[in-house]
């Protein structure tokens, strides 16, 4: 706590958070970001409770922004994500493994290959919406009774406008899995040459 | 030498001029009350007159708005006090209520349900304390494009209106802001000194305290840890010395990119 860099209200020397806006092309980052408590853990339980509530709403739509399904914490810690590096101010890797460890509570992530992973799935959308965003997209352009590959699905310039186009291959196998279960879709064919045929 | 007569019959006649005084005075009081009642009444139907005719710009235009209700404060009529309780058969809502068919007093109660929803949002962040301009900015990014503008003024004069709800909303002031406090908790004066201090930067800290306000370490530690634990200082610790920020800083940061 002691310092001996001198202190005073008015020492004009101190910068204030940024205050320009980022630029259109990236992420525009929640005010929260700019505030720098934003990057230590709060001592107390409720400010705590809230500043883990505001990490999951940025981490969710950063992924949503980013298109991001898997996020690893030891790239992410690295990333300005958990790093302001205007303000000088970052998540430890502990706390940031906390956020999704809140997250996963809310529902909202997963980690990836057992509990001590640290990669983590982030639910902007969770599979079975995935699902019913991919089932919707097959009813619209009428493709019922049509065999598609699970590249065209993801890949293919026809779902470039849509949500699911660049989808980790693992997730696809657990949304459409879902569709299986409901007797709404049929997968068939060997690892890398997946189709599926929907109902 | 007294010039009073001094018989009997000055008794009689003192009993004369008073109960003629008595007298008088009703007579007095009579015609000034009903020339006021006449008063009251033309000003009544004139300031309703003026009030339907501008109930528009009254709803639309803040400025307008907070003129018209500084009048009414100015000449002693409090616009949003209810008067259900000693109305008369008609008497059902507020002042404004009865004049503009409720327009008005709808738009306070509607954006008294704003603040309340606004401070419950917000009370884990800020421990229920939270700067009337923060709260008009959180109302307006919520607010389709092009509608109403809302004043500070209006905020508070919402404010005013959940008192009769014996809610623990009320207001204060600490250096050059106001407040909306949403939880009954009563600041010391030392916790305000923090407070007002943590306006400037942003942010306080114990040596930063120490210096300016002369405290030794031991206070300014002790006045920062219950802010802290009462949610109303945020602790930044990747710095030299620990920071200390305020809460509502985190709306004004913003507020100065967005107009960047």
């Amino acid at each position: 706590m002691t310092s001996n860099h001198d202190p005073s209200i008015l020492s004009p020397d101190r910068t204030l958070p940024p205050s320009n806006p980022p630029s259109q092309k990236t992420f525009p980052f929640p005010r929260d970001y700019h505030f720098p408590p934003y990057f230590t853990r709060q001592p107390t339980l409720t400010t705590r409770h809230a500043q883990l509530q505001k990490w999951s709403s940025l981490i969710l739509s950063y992924c949503r922004y980013h298109k991001i399904w898997k996020l690893s914490l030891a790239d992410a810690i690295e990333s300005d994500l958990f790093w302001n590096k205007k303000l000088g101010k970052r998540l430890s890797r502990e706390d940031a493994r906390e956020v999704l460890e809140f997250m996963r509570k809310e529902g909202r992530s997963e980690a990836v290959g057992g509990k001590d992973g640290s990669v983590f799935w982030v639910w902007w959308r969770d599979p079975e919406e995935w699902a019913g965003l991919i089932a919707d997209w097959v009813d619209d352009t009428a493709q019922k009774n049509t065999v598609l590959t699970l590249y065209e699905l993801t890949e293919s310039e026809a779902t470039l406008s849509q949500d699911f186009h660049g989808m980790d291959p693992d997730l696809l196998q657990k949304a459409l899995s879902i569709l299986v279960k409901r007797g709404k879709a049929q997968v068939f064919g060997q690892e890398d040459q997946q189709g599926v045929k929907f109902f | 030498m007294s010039r009073k007569g001094v018989g009997l019959a000055a008794f009689d006649r003192s009993r004369l001029t008073s109960a003629q005084y008595a007298t008088h005075g009703n007579n007095l009081r009579t015609s000034h009350s009903t020339s006021l009642a006449t008063q009251l009444s033309v000003f009544r139907s004139l300031l309703q007159q003026f009030a339907q005719t501008h109930a528009k710009d009254i709803r639309s235009n803040p400025t307008f708005r907070a003129e018209f209700a500084r009048m009414c404060s100015a000449i002693g009529v409090d616009p949003l006090a209810s008067s259900s309780g000693a109305g008369g058969k008609d008497g059902g809502g507020s002042f404004w209520a009865q004049l503009l068919g409720g327009s008005v007093n709808d738009f306070y109660f509607e954006l008294a349900v704003r603040v309340v929803e606004v401070c419950g949002a917000t009370r884990e962040e800020n421990g229920g304390l939270i700067g009337v301009k923060e709260v008009r900015d959180r109302i307006m990014s919520t607010r389709p494009e092009g509608s109403a503008e809302i004043t500070d003024d209006d905020i508070l004069r919402a404010v005013e209106t959940l008192k009769p709800l014996g809610s623990s909303y009320s207001t204060l002031k600490v250096g050059h802001k106001t407040y909306i406090r949403s939880v009954p908790k009563e600041l010391n004066t030392d916790q305000s000194a923090v407070l007002e201090a943590a306006q400037v930067l942003g942010y306080v800290s114990v040596s930063m305290l120490m210096v300016n306000l002369r405290w030794p370490r031991a206070r300014a530690a002790t006045a920062i840890d219950d802010l802290v634990s009462e949610s109303m200082l945020w602790v930044d610790k990747q710095c030299d010395e620990y920071e200390y920020w305020s809460p509502g800083f985190m709306l004004e940061v913003q507020d100065e990119g967005s107009l960047g």
